[in-house]
């Protein structure tokens, strides 16, 4: 211990450490200084809404503080759980379906399409339903599923495979995977790219020697690709599940909700409640409510899926 | 010179920079002030974006050749206005200087006290020309019907003036029927015996919540139906009720479109347009907007439209649907408005306003015969205006109300619940809301 306090240089001038700690503040008032804009859009944003609607979820229109009142209505009412039975069915439907869909488009596409230029262009087509507006795809979505003239029926009318109209939004159930496809069209295109640049990630040589010891594409995928992807799907399912979420316009326009409130999904309940209803503190209730139970289902998913490869 | 180190250099730049920015903000707050106190440059009016504000785009530059001040329409769709008028009301801002209003949405503005009084603070008067209807609709508290609790102490006003004199009404394929059906037992027989393959015999508008709700009520009422009775006690279980909204989901059904329940205006002017539908009923601004559109329907000069057809009850009573301007109470340029709101009114202007789309509610133009040439629907108009019809029921609840009552509705429709589970269902959403709104129900 002794020698080691012996080999340490004796301190002789204080200088040098009071300068480095004056630069390391300055250093840190600076990254602070940059930082600024960013928080305080988040704060402006982000923060003050959350605390107004926390405020909002225990007081009355007139400010008066009622408890948990407002939570108590909201989780109170029937058409909360018919709203949240409907995009729990929503959710089972377009989550799998991306997924599969998604990971079978970007396994074929890599082990099939080897030429850059082919790539690319499927690259491109893969973009294009995620940057088109929400409305406009429910607009078209319309025109292909509408009652009298919805394109489906015609196209299956005139290959004979139908002789009377499919209410496509009309029967609960079809209403449901019809406005359920739309999601399916416009998002597993996102699943496609995000598991195909994690693809992109595999060693080639682990794939080349499970190919020299015989390995098919299922043992392949299943042992090799999939150890990659398994954070991807993660990530999928974070981005996917807030977006179910906060699914609006392509139901509001093809079903409005209905048949009754068949696909009535939790935002377009919400929105009702707030802005049909106008019920401020019952919605706010059911936001904070919405966002507790999605934090929880997130702590769940990741514990699920762990976000590390090893 | 001075030498400045850099901080103090990069305090003045900031300070330079912000007063720099600040100029046109200091400049249009003065441009403010200085046109409260006189004329202003401008009028902002926020619209609904479609038919009803078309005609009101047409005649502003006039009233701007005329008195220098423009008129800057801000157009949002119907939902998106309702929720931006809402919350501008709430801060009391001052972003319109007019507002077009749907008139179930005028209890709401009232109970809120959104709008500046146009009799005591602008001198409006009513016009022997101009239905009383027309100014009742705009008056806050309702003068007759049912007045919600926390509003029976408050003065009545008038707050809106119609511009578009909106009353739902019936059309019917003249050229096959002989006779126009007056009641609902001939346009059931009518729908019977014109119904076939790829013709339907009645085209029901029944999408759920408003759509459904809208064409539903002229028959609710005409079978002695309402939603409340004249002490706010929900009535959509009584027998006359599920009578009417068994008539429509049950008995119209049958020679209804497919898919009714996922129908709304635009797919039912469009199979009325296309002649694939013998009747239905009908708003104005879907007559001039399809049904009689030169280029595009096959049924021009095809079409009578009369008032709403006779029910059990003895009577046909159309709803309306006008469309108001009012002045929001946070306005800086109220005088100015309720100017625009006055030479909107007179006769002459009126007339331009028609000639360009309008809907008017003078009826000396309702019945003017050359009017009546180009908008075949005048004379329903009038004689709707005249009946009177009903309003919806004049509640701040009524968006609450109406989403319940018009998915009630659409279930029917659709088949998922009987019309009578479907009112009774409703009936009893409706009473837990009006009840924890203050209402007696």
């Amino acid at each position: 211990m002794s020698r080691l306090v012996a080999e340490l240089p004796a301190p002789t001038d204080e200088r040098p450490v009071r300068v480095g700690r004056r630069r390391r503040g300055r250093q840190e008032r600076l990254a602070y200084l940059i930082l600024l804009p960013a928080l305080g859009t988040v704060f402006v944003i982000v923060t003050i809404p959350f605390i107004v609607v926390l405020i909002q979820s225990v007081t009355a229109d007139d400010g008066s503080f009622l408890g948990l009142r407002n939570f108590t209505r909201a989780l109170a009412n029937p058409l909360f759980y018919e709203a949240l039975r409907a995009t729990g069915v929503y959710a089972l439907i377009v989550l799998p379906s991306e997924i599969v869909l998604g990971l079978g488009f970007a396994l074929l596409v890599h082990r099939t399409v080897r030429r850059a230029g082919l790539r690319a262009t499927l690259y491109v087509l893969a973009v294009l339903p995620l940057v088109v507006p929400p409305v406009a795809i429910g607009v078209v979505a319309r025109l292909i599923y509408a009652p009298g003239y919805g394109v489906l029926n015609i196209i299956l009318e005139r290959l004979g495979l139908i002789h009377q109209e499919i209410q496509w939004l009309s029967n609960p159930t079809l209403a449901m995977l019809s406005v359920a496809s739309v999601d399916v069209w416009q998002w597993t295109p996102f699943v496609y790219l995000v598991l195909f640049a994690g693809l992109q990630t595999v060693p080639r040589e682990s794939v080349e020697a499970a190919q020299v010891d015989g390995a098919g594409w299922w043992t392949q995928f299943r042992y090799i690709e999939l150890f990659y992807l398994r954070p991807l799907f993660l990530l999928i399912l974070f981005f996917r599940l807030a977006d179910v979420l906060r699914v609006f316009d392509h139901v509001y326009i093809l079903t409005g909700g209905g048949p009754g409130t068949t696909t009535q999904l939790l935002s377009l309940y919400l929105y009702r409640t707030e802005f049909k209803f106008f019920d401020t503190g019952q919605a706010a209730a059911l936001a904070v409510v919405v966002l507790v139970s999605i934090s929880i289902l997130y702590s769940l998913i990741t514990r699920v899926l762990p976000l590390e490869r090893a | 010179m001075q030498r400045i180190t850099r901080r103090e250099f990069v305090k003045r730049t900031a300070v330079t920079g912000a007063a720099f920015t600040s100029i046109p903000a200091i400049l249009a707050a003065c441009g403010t002030g200085t046109s409260t106190s006189n004329k202003p440059s401008k009028l902002t009016v926020a619209a609904v974006q479609g038919a009803e504000d078309g005609p009101l785009k047409k005649v502003g530059p006039m009233y701007t050749a005329k008195t220098g001040i423009t008129i800057e329409i801000v157009e949002f769709p119907y939902d998106t206005l309702f929720s931006k008028l809402v919350t501008t009301f709430q801060a009391n801002g001052s972003s319109y200087d007019l507002c077009m209003m749907d008139d179930p949405w005028m209890p709401k503005f009232g109970t809120m006290g959104a709008l500046q009084p146009l009799d005591s603070n602008f001198g409006f008067t009513r016009d022997s020309d101009i239905p009383s209807i027309v100014y009742d609709v705009g008056t806050w508290p309702p003068p007759s019907g049912p007045v919600p609790p926390t509003e029976q102490s408050k003065a009545k006003h008038l707050y809106g003036i119609t511009i578009v004199g909106n009353v739902e009404m019936f059309m019917y394929r003249k050229d096959l029927a002989t006779a126009a059906p007056t009641s609902w037992d001939d346009v059931k027989a009518n729908a019977a015996r014109f119904n076939k393959a790829n013709f339907y015999g009645y085209v029901i508008r029944g999408k759920a919540t408003n759509p459904a709700s809208s064409d539903s009520l002229p028959i609710l009422w005409s079978f002695g139906g309402d939603v409340f009775d004249t002490n706010w006690k929900v009535k959509l279980d009584s027998t006359e009720s599920i009578d009417a909204i068994t008539f429509l989901t049950k008995t119209l059904k049958q020679y209804a479109e497919p898919s009714a329940d996922n129908i709304d205006a635009a797919d039912r002017d469009r199979l009325i347009a296309i002649g694939q539908a013998f009747q239905s009923t009908t708003w104005p601004a879907e007559v001039t907007g399809v049904v009689e559109a030169q280029g595009s329907s096959q049924v021009i000069g095809k079409m009578a439209y009369i008032p709403i057809p006779q029910g059990p009850s003895g009577k046909g009573i159309g709803m309306m649907g006008n469309w108001l301007l009012g002045i929001p109470k946070g306005s800086h340029n109220g005088s100015a408005a309720a100017d625009f709101i006055k030479w909107m009114l007179q006769a002459d202007n009126m007339k331009t306003y028609v000639q360009n789309g309008g809907i008017p509610t003078r009826t000396s133009l309702l019945n003017d015969a050359t009017l009546g040439q180009t908008n075949p629907y005048f004379p329903a108009l009038a004689k709707s205006l005249a009946a009177p019809p009903n309003w919806r029921p004049r509640t701040d609840q009524w968006n609450a109300v109406e989403t319940i009552y018009g998915t009630a509705v659409n279930q029917a429709i659709a088949g998922l619940k009987t019309p009578k589970d479907a009112m009774m269902s409703a009936a009893a959403q409706i009473r837990t809301t009006m009840q924890g709104a203050g209402y007696p129900s």
